[in-house]
């Protein structure tokens, strides 16, 4: 029997047809639906997948299959590993987490989230504060959100995602142009874009 | 034209950071029983996160939790938590 990997979930819809690669080697990438909300899954035999580089790079190539898919389609992303043993219990979950998806749903409408992270060069000497300042007047007022991620090395100065509307991608891509120009000392790395991970802070327990 | 910069995609570092850290969780007692609806718990924090929203949000919750617990399921359907006004980045005061 066959259990349920799901990527994420997205509004109910009849047309999505995938062209990716499944996690764990599955031959088709489907949808299962509770009213109009649908979650997006592949079949795998293990209840534990393991966290290999190429499955989580599937998991994240089925994410930006779907954000890219015709116009435009809003998902919201699951960790790595989400995996029902049943239909049923997937539906549950539909069901009962359905407002907490929906809600989720209308508040990354539209947006992609971005990451950057600056690495000042080995002798440099850099003020700490005044980067964060100047990151924060250029950038946070073209997102919509932004968090702070472990600054896990010395030579990082800033890590950072910013959840920013596709309208606004051009904008803030300038911006990241313009903050690199005037800062030689500093190492840019500016990533993505990815689906909203770090915007959808939901978790369903079990009583 | 302004001079832009474009993102990299295709950093392994980035995505892993991502995916096996953030997005959705789902505890595993919900995923491998059909747990009663009743018996999910469900943690959510808006996108834009304002202390009234999330307090309204918490309070629709419990309003779920109360209808399904008197078993009133096609009432549940009906409450919509997205009819109030989206938040608003203005409302974002810390």
């Amino acid at each position: 029997m066959s259990n349920y990997y799901v990527y994420g979930v997205i509004r109910a819809s009849d047309d999505l047809e995938f062209e990716t690669d499944a996690v764990a080697g599955a031959d088709r990438i489907y949808t299962v639906s509770h009213r109009r909300l649908a979650a997006v899954v592949s079949d795998i035999e293990e209840t534990e997948p393991e966290q290999t580089d190429e499955d989580a790079q599937r998991h994240d190539d089925v994410l930006r299959e779907i954000m890219e898919y015709g116009d435009g389609r809003t998902i919201v992303p699951m960790r790595f590993g989400m995996v029902f043993e049943n239909e049923r219990a997937l539906k549950n979950v539909l069901r009962g987490a359905r407002p907490a998806f929906r809600r989720t749903v209308n508040d990354i409408e539209g947006t992609v989230e971005l990451g950057l992270k600056l690495v000042r060069e080995e002798d440099a000497d850099v003020d700490r504060e005044a980067i964060e300042a100047a990151v924060a007047d250029e950038l946070e007022p073209l997102a919509v959100d932004s968090t702070e991620s472990d600054l896990f090395s010395d030579r990082l100065v800033l890590n950072r995602s910013y959840l920013v509307e596709s309208e606004d991608r051009e904008a803030f891509d300038e911006a990241i142009a313009r903050f690199e120009d005037v800062h030689d000392d500093l190492l840019v790395q500016y990533t993505g874009p990815f689906a909203p991970y770090s915007f959808v802070d939901v978790h369903i327990g079990a009583q | 034209m302004a001079n832009q910069r474009r993102p990299d995609s295709s950093s392994l570092a980035e995505v892993l950071d991502r995916v096996l850290d953030k997005g959705v969780v789902i505890d595993v007692w919900a995923r491998i029983s059909v747990v009663g609806i009743e018996l999910l718990t469900i943690e959510a924090r808006v996108v834009v996160a304002s202390v009234d929203t999330f307090l309204h949000y918490a309070e629709e919750i419990s309003k779920i939790e109360q209808a399904s617990a008197e078993g009133d399921l096609e009432e549940l359907e009906e409450l919509k938590v997205e009819t109030r006004p989206e938040s608003s980045p203005q409302s974002a005061t810390e």
